[in-house]
């Protein structure tokens, strides 16, 4: 199974290698979609993949850690009474989650493709693509 | 024409028609093509007429929403500029966003300020208005609906913010704007039936060309049928803005240039004979623009390549040996829905043809802004 968590740390829980120990111990694979770190801590967003038993460890072993955890219900959306269908959006989106469907003319936008990167957010002309994290 | 029995059909449709019957038949089945194209319109606005106050004030400064709009039009007429900006919130909210609010029915804060006259003795006043209350909306726009523009990319190793949308850098996207084949100057590229008085489809109201556009090029380099392979002709058109859907009039803002207007304007053709027919049937592989590097901080860019709009809407495009993702800001849907809304409405009598008042002149020239002396200027 597949997941998307936000990971918030505390300065002291930045010097733990926790990706690797997702790696190594709890055997999933780990995508990093976001990754921000100051002086007052950090944030992550990850993808795993797993077992759903191996998922559930790993979590548990973050929130041991001093990491802050919560799934991500939804990364990006997009208002479609805003949406023009211009396709501004098409040529950036790294992961092809927005594409131009020539025969209706529209813009799809397939969430599952989402990385919740949020490129789109401040190319999209009439604002209609929006981040929750 | 005036409705009845006219055969209309869309751009698209006419050009499947022609592949279909070849050109000749064509021209003599089909009386009308619609063509449509909805995109980022910057050179638009619209002027107002607000009514007099009491006791009556001569504005000389006006803000609607915080936008200030120019008002040495004498005492109550303004115009909003769609780029105009309020500079205090970083670019995102323009005249444009007003212009869509007011077409939203929304009622927007106007304040005024003055010298105060014998006349006009008032000398500010902060008040509320909408389409209701105001005498005039115009939407007025002196550059619309170019035919043909260029591409987009960025060599640069930074991210490029421009009119052209968000420019990845190391040639990581190409932006386009034209709607190609459904366009309308596009369809008649030397303007036979597209000229001064042409009734056409604007933001959801009737609307005219008035002029032509600002910029007005017809001399680029043009394809062997005459398509115009660079930003060639525009058109100048007017409408009442308080007829208009916020559906085809939308405030765009594009990131650290600021705000556009997002217009819709269909335009029909008539099948005069052959040769108009010929023209409408032209395809996107026979469209052809060209790429530049808008990492070049100049108005002469080197063409780093032409291409057609076939191979725009494939969605890449190969410049320097690069794969380069490609992005329409011109909405290809909504040109789809214009070019059927217009021909259900001349098919049902609502919207009828006429010939242009006068066509425009093609010996036009574009020339450029030089730092030049009061003697060269003359």
């Amino acid at each position: 199974m597949k997941t998307k968590v936000v990971l918030n740390f505390s300065p002291e829980a930045v010097n733990n290698p926790i990706t690797h120990s997702l790696i190594v111990k709890y055997h999933l694979l780990v995508n990093i979609l976001r990754a921000e770190i100051d002086e007052i801590g950090g944030k992550m967003v990850l993808e795993l993949s797993g077992k759903a038993e191996d998922i559930r460890k790993g979590i548990d072993y973050l929130k041991s850690s001093g990491v802050g955890v919560r799934p991500i219900k939804e990364g990006v959306r997009r208002d479609d009474d805003a949406c023009t269908h211009c396709g501004m959006c098409v040529s950036i989106c790294p992961t092809k989650a927005l594409v131009l469907d020539l025969k209706t003319g529209k813009v799809t936008f397939d969430e599952e493709k989402c990385v919740a990167c949020g490129v789109c957010i401040d190319a999209c002309p009439p604002r209609a693509m929006e981040i929750l994290i | 024409m005036a409705g009845g029995d006219v055969v209309v059909m869309t751009a698209e449709e006419f050009k499947e028609h022609v592949r279909a019957n070849g050109i000749r038949k064509a021209a003599k089945e089909v009386d009308v093509v619609t063509t449509g194209t909805f995109g980022a319109m910057c050179s638009s606005g619209a002027y107002f007429n607000f009514g007099h106050a009491d006791p009556p004030i001569k504005m000389s400064k006006v803000w609607l929403d915080g936008i200030p709009a120019y008002a040495g039009l004498a005492a109550v007429d303004a115009y909003l500029g769609a780029t105009e900006l309020d500079e205090s919130n970083n670019m995102l909210h323009g005249g444009a966003h007003v212009i869509e609010d007011l077409v939203r029915g929304k009622a927007v804060r106007l304040r005024a300020t003055a010298l105060g006259t014998d006349c006009y003795p008032r000398k500010d006043i902060d008040t509320y208005i909408s389409l209701k209350t105001v005498n005039q909306a115009v939407l007025f726009n002196v550059r619309n609906c170019y035919q043909n523009y260029a591409v987009a990319t960025n060599s640069s190793s930074r991210t490029l913010y421009t009119y052209m949308g968000k420019l990845l850098p190391e040639l990581g996207n190409a932006t386009f704007s034209s709607a190609g084949e459904v366009s309308p100057l596009l369809n008649d590229p030397y303007y036979r039936s597209i000229g001064i008085g042409t009734r056409i489809f604007l933001g959801g109201a009737q609307g005219f060309v008035v002029w032509e556009g600002t910029q007005f090029n017809p001399g680029v380099p043009r394809t062997p049928d005459g398509v115009p392979k660079r930003p060639a002709g525009s058109i100048a058109v007017i409408g009442d803005l308080k007829q208009m859907s916020p559906e085809w009039i939308k405030g765009l803002t594009f990131t650290r240039y600021g705000a556009s207007l997002g217009v819709g304007i269909g335009v029909p053709i008539p099948i005069l004979d052959e040769e108009m027919a010929k023209s409408c049937a032209v395809t996107n592989n026979q469209i052809v623009t060209a790429v530049f590097d808008y990492s070049q901080p100049t108005r002469s860019r080197n063409v780093l390549r032409e291409v057609t709009y076939a191979e725009l809407r494939s969605g890449e495009i190969e410049v320097k040996g690069k794969k380069v993702p490609t992005s329409s800001l011109s909405s290809l849907y909504k040109a789809r829905q214009i070019s059927q809304i217009l021909k259900n409405q001349i098919v049902k009598g609502e919207f009828a043809l006429d010939r242009p008042v006068q066509n425009f002149s093609l010996d036009r020239v574009f020339r450029p802004l030089d730092v030049r002396s009061e003697r060269e200027a003359m």
